[in-house]
């Protein structure tokens, strides 16, 4: 059979065919190839830069490098709010696991609270799931070293050093530095991605104001990695960029001296360098322990400092206020000269009750009828009646203009946030807010601070700092100046030119004989001037925020916050050289001059003359931040009765 | 002296008398390229590159003995072969060893893998059953060669090894449409397998081939994945750009985002280090090898001869547009490696071999003209 097959075969046809079949398959093959070269071509050369690039994504991490948060100092340089070296526990999610069961076989080695759990499952949402999260900070020494033992039963899982905020003064310092917090989601939103590196950011106070100067930049290594993420070498860096110190004009010596000077009561004071708007001291009471903040507060922590009716996480010089009473008088009577209305000599006869004309309603004065008043007896006598006829003199529209020249209605500009503006009487401000009219009586009662008014304790301060210092109305502030970076030399924050509020040298003269009257014989004010070697300059008043009708019967205690009355006191000192002016305002203080009187008097002496009040009562000071009694004792609503 | 080099030449020219100088150039300019790669893509240590070497010296030994057998005793051979060949097919089925199946038996001193004798001897026994024939082949003839071819082929399948597979059964094929085959059966098979593919979709692939096919088709839809080799294979191509980021500068490979950069995937770290101009070169070698099989084959006397030169040749290409395809995203990934290029041993014996019989055609042709 195959040998006929053979036969049948040609041998030359099949050669030709073979040939034919070859060449088709050569040129398929060759065709093909160059499909094949062309496909790479387009990989290779048409569409390079985006593998190019792709490749360099691959290769090339950024290791974020976190700076040293900035310190902040007081006016001599002492600590104020440093870094003190701390362990955290990073959990990198993609690695761990199981995430629940991983935190249930942590929380055997360490302390992990559910606030702890419930931050971390929130964070672990807004980070990609490479980026490290933490989930405990401020790790205790034996809780790290039981973990370290067993370190490899957690994947994922890293103990990492940081830099732990620390307020040594904690209470004293709390309402002007303020604190760091966690980052939180909406943080992170603002962030870049190597920001995210970040763990705390200011939240309040001046860590909240110069966050970006405190924070510094966060650097990053590119490193070059390999598909597990393993750091092979370094390609290069940006470094960090550390943060700003900053200076404060507060000192230290002086704060304490006025936490101090309040004792056990609540209010607010600021003192500042007439000259130049420096705030030497600034306390609000009752206070908290900022360090608590830091690694987040407990649940009973907070809910402590939100239940207690005195606010201690109020900070009352900035954001609180009231009616400024009678300390505003001075700057009245500069209007008044300033107006043409009165000259200093110009007197008035009070006769204890002012009533507008073709009225029956009197607007009384505290003390009966003070007879003839100039000037000068008017602010230290502090006379109703002369303020009661200059405001209806003047109308509500001049008025309203002359307080805002004096910074009232508007914030002073501090290096705090969220300042309040306060508010100047006027029947703008009143059609905003109710349906009725103006009527002039109301006109006559905001020429003794009372009614509509609104001033911060801040305001008064800078407003008898303007007259301290002839008529300037400086910037109040709390940073002096800062440095980048340790060797570097400190250099002046800028601060705006001070504005006049008055043209007239004679006018600002008779304001202030009239405060240095205050402290005199004669003068609301003359109590507290007994032994001081220095001159004085003041006015007393009393702000009066629930009619006098209502509060003889209510424990004021009882009274809601924004009811509570207030005893004022603004002043300076020395007066022929001012240095130093103070706004006190002490809640349910009574008469001004009993209360807050006293407390500026030991602010003055203590700037003064370096005479510290008795021992400040107990504040624990924390030894390591975080670990701090549960509540800070400034924390608690003071109890003394009979106040 | 002179005497002593013309004996030395002599000598040599003894040696390589049944060697095909033109192709054994192309060969040794491969493996060189294959050997520096391999060197980059090993970590830049020796180790890989002595062993492979060591194959590469193997493969040669059986090129040069392989060439110089005469072919009428080849395919007096070629069915008993053929036969043998088939038994460790089997055998394989029931001891061997692999990752993804049963490839290779274990003989003590190295792995054996049986499939890759049927290469040489699937084209043997085709080629001998064409020689017999009456050509073009007729339907009888056309249905046992589809048999001899399927065996094999089915066999292979089993172990799983679809890549081996397909190139086992291409290399029939080639002999058959060199033989002459009617276009007709090309174009009933492309209808065929369109017809099939959905029955194998659902009752023949093994999930890891259906991955692979719908991997191929949206790579970007796993990135993490299945799509990830392919995705990074690609990036590493594409970052080569036309002149490559240099010998042992290949990032892709180094920091192993490439996986398999020293075996199926090693062509995209030769494209990433030396570029498109890489590329062309290496195909365009790979162009001439087989070019100057078929051109052997084509002058050769004999229809035996001729179809398992041109087979083998043709062969060659499968590996190369499968592999190259598969790694640049053109093709589904099937495990073919690139002759020459990939690190592996058995694949460059019998690659080596194959070609040492295409040299043997080349070397016995009858001196006297037709």
């Amino acid at each position: 059979m195959a040998p006929r097959r053979r036969q049948l075969k040609n041998a030359v046809a099949e050669a030709m065919q073979f040939r034919r079949r070859a060449a088709i398959a050569f040129l398929a093959v060759g065709g093909a190839l160059c499909g094949l070269a062309g496909w790479y071509f387009r990989l290779q050369v048409l569409e390079h830069a985006e593998y190019a690039t792709r490749s360099e994504a691959n290769r090339i991490k950024p290791l974020p490098v976190v700076p040293g948060r900035g310190l902040i100092l007081d006016r001599k340089g002492r600590v104020l709010a440093d870094n003190v070296p701390a362990f955290r526990l990073d959990v990198v999610p993609d690695e761990a696991g199981d995430l629940d069961e991983l935190i249930g076989k942590l929380s055997k080695v360490v302390a992990l609270t559910p606030e702890d759990i419930e931050r971390f499952r929130k964070d672990r949402k807004a980070k990609r799931g490479f980026r490290p999260v933490t989930l405990k900070l401020r790790v205790g020494e034996e809780e790290a070293a039981r973990f370290a033992v067993d370190r490899w039963r957690y994947p994922g899982v890293e103990l990492v050093p940081y830099l732990n905020r620390r307020y040594p003064y904690g209470t004293e310092f709390a309402h002007v530095i303020g604190y760091v917090g966690r980052i939180d989601e909406a943080d992170l939103a603002k962030m870049g991605d190597v920001d995210s590196a970040l763990t705390h950011t200011g939240k309040a106070g001046l860590e909240r104001y110069y966050e970006d100067a405190l924070r510094g930049k966060v650097g990053y290594e590119k490193i070059e990695t390999n598909v597990e993420g393993r750091a092979l070498r370094r390609l290069g860096q940006v470094p960090a960029v550390p943060g700003a110190d900053l200076k404060l004009s507060v000192d230290l010596d002086l704060q304490r001296a006025m936490v101090a000077a309040f004792g056990d009561m609540d209010g607010s004071a600021v003192a500042i360098d007439p000259r130049t708007g420096e705030i030497l001291a600034m306390v609000s009471l009752p206070s908290y322990d900022p360090n608590l903040f830091v690694n987040g507060i407990s649940h009973a922590d907070y809910k402590a400092l939100i239940d207690n009716p005195s606010r201690p996480l109020f900070n009352r010089n900035v954001l609180g206020g009231g009616p400024p009473g009678s300390t505003v008088k001075p700057l009245i009577a500069l209007a008044g000269l300033d107006s043409g209305l009165r000259r200093p000599e110009d007197a008035v006869f009070s006769t204890g009750e002012f009533h507008i004309p073709g009225q029956r309603r009197g607007y009384r004065d505290a003390h009966g009828g003070a007879g003839w008043t100039d000037l000068r007896k008017s602010i230290a006598a502090s006379v109703n009646f002369y303020y009661y006829k200059l405001a209806y003199e003047m109308g509500i529209a001049r008025f309203d203009q002359y307080m805002r020249k004096y910074g009232f209605g508007a914030p002073t500009g501090i290096d705090l946030a969220g300042e309040n503006s306060g508010v100047v009487p006027s029947p703008q401000w009143k059609a905003k807010r109710t349906k009725e009219p103006w009527y002039p009586g109301e006109t006559v009662i905001s020429g003794i601070g009372q009614g509509y008014w609104v001033a911060t304790t801040l305001q008064l301060a800078r407003g008898v700092a303007a007259i301290a210092n002839g008529g300037r109305l400086v910037r109040p502030h709390l940073a002096a100046s800062r440095r980048d970076g340790y060797a570097a030399p400190w250099t002046p924050l800028p601060q705006p030119e001070a504005p006049h509020i008055t043209d007239n040298p004679a006018h600002m003269r008779a304001v202030q004989e009239g405060m240095v009257g205050t402290m005199q014989p004669g003068g609301t004010g003359f109590s507290l001037v007994r032994g001081a070697p220095y001159l004085m300059a003041g006015k007393t008043g009393t702000a009066q925020k629930i009619s006098r009708r209502g509060s003889a019967s209510v424990d004021p205690h009882q009274l809601p916050f924004h009811l509570r009355h207030q005893a004022l006191f603004v002043g300076y000192a020395p007066a022929d050289n001012p240095t130093i002016a103070v706004a006190v305002a002490v809640e349910h203080g009574g008469f001004g001059a009993s209360t807050a009187g006293p407390i500026a008097r030991k602010i003055f002496d203590a700037w003064l003359l370096g005479k510290m009040p008795e021992a400040p009562p107990s504040i624990a000071v924390p030894v390591a931040a975080g670990i701090a009694p549960a509540v800070a004792p400034a924390v608690v609503p003071p109890q003394a009765p009979g106040r | 002296m002179n005497a002593i080099a013309h004996l030395l030449f002599g000598i040599v020219a003894r040696v390589l008398r049944t060697v095909d100088l033109w192709l054994l150039g192309a060969l040794l300019a491969l493996m060189g390229i294959g050997l520096a790669v391999l060197y980059s893509a090993g970590a830049e240590t020796p180790h890989l590159v002595v062993a492979q070497g060591a194959r590469f010296a193997v493969g040669l030994a059986a090129m040069w003995g392989l060439s110089r057998i005469p072919p009428t005793r080849l395919r007096h051979w070629s069915p008993l072969v053929y036969g043998v060949s088939l038994l460790p097919l089997l055998l394989v089925l029931a001891i061997g060893q692999g990752k993804h199946g049963n490839h290779w038996i274990n003989l003590g001193v190295f792995y054996f893998q049986p499939s890759e004798v049927i290469k040489l001897s699937l084209p043997m026994m085709l080629a001998w059953f064409l020689q017999r024939e009456a050509l073009p082949p007729r339907l009888r003839t056309t249905l046992i060669s589809g048999v001899l071819i399927a065996v094999p082929f089915g066999l292979i399948l089993l172990q799983p090894d679809f890549g081996t597979g397909m190139l086992v059964a291409s290399s029939g094929v080639f002999a058959l449409f060199l033989a002459g085959l009617s276009w007709w059966w090309f174009v009933a098979a492309v209808g065929g397998v369109a017809a099939v593919a959905p029955v194998a979709w659902i009752w023949m692939l093994r999930p890891y081939q259906k991955d692979r096919i719908l991997t191929f088709l949206n790579p970007e839809s796993d990135p993490l994945g299945a799509g990830w080799n392919i995705i990074q294979s690609k990036i590493a191509i594409g970052a080569g750009g036309m002149t490559g980021k240099g010998w042992g500068q290949g990032s892709q490979s180094h920091l192993d985002y490439l996986p398999e950069h020293t075996t199926d995937f090693i062509f995209a770290v030769l494209s990433e280090e030396f570029g498109w101009i890489g590329v062309a070169t290496v195909l365009a070698l790979y162009l001439f090898v087989i070019g100057r099989c078929l051109w052997i084959a084509a002058e050769a006397r004999d229809g035996y001869s001729r179809l398992l030169a041109g087979a083998l040749g043709l062969a060659f290409f499968v590996y190369v547009i499968v592999n190259g395809g598969m790694i640049s995203g053109m093709l589904p990934v099937v495990g073919v490696p690139m002759p020459l290029l990939s690190y592996g041993g058995t694949s460059a014996v019998s690659l080596l071999a194959g070609l040492g019989l295409v040299m043997a055609v080349g070397a016995h042709r009858p001196r006297h003209a037709t």
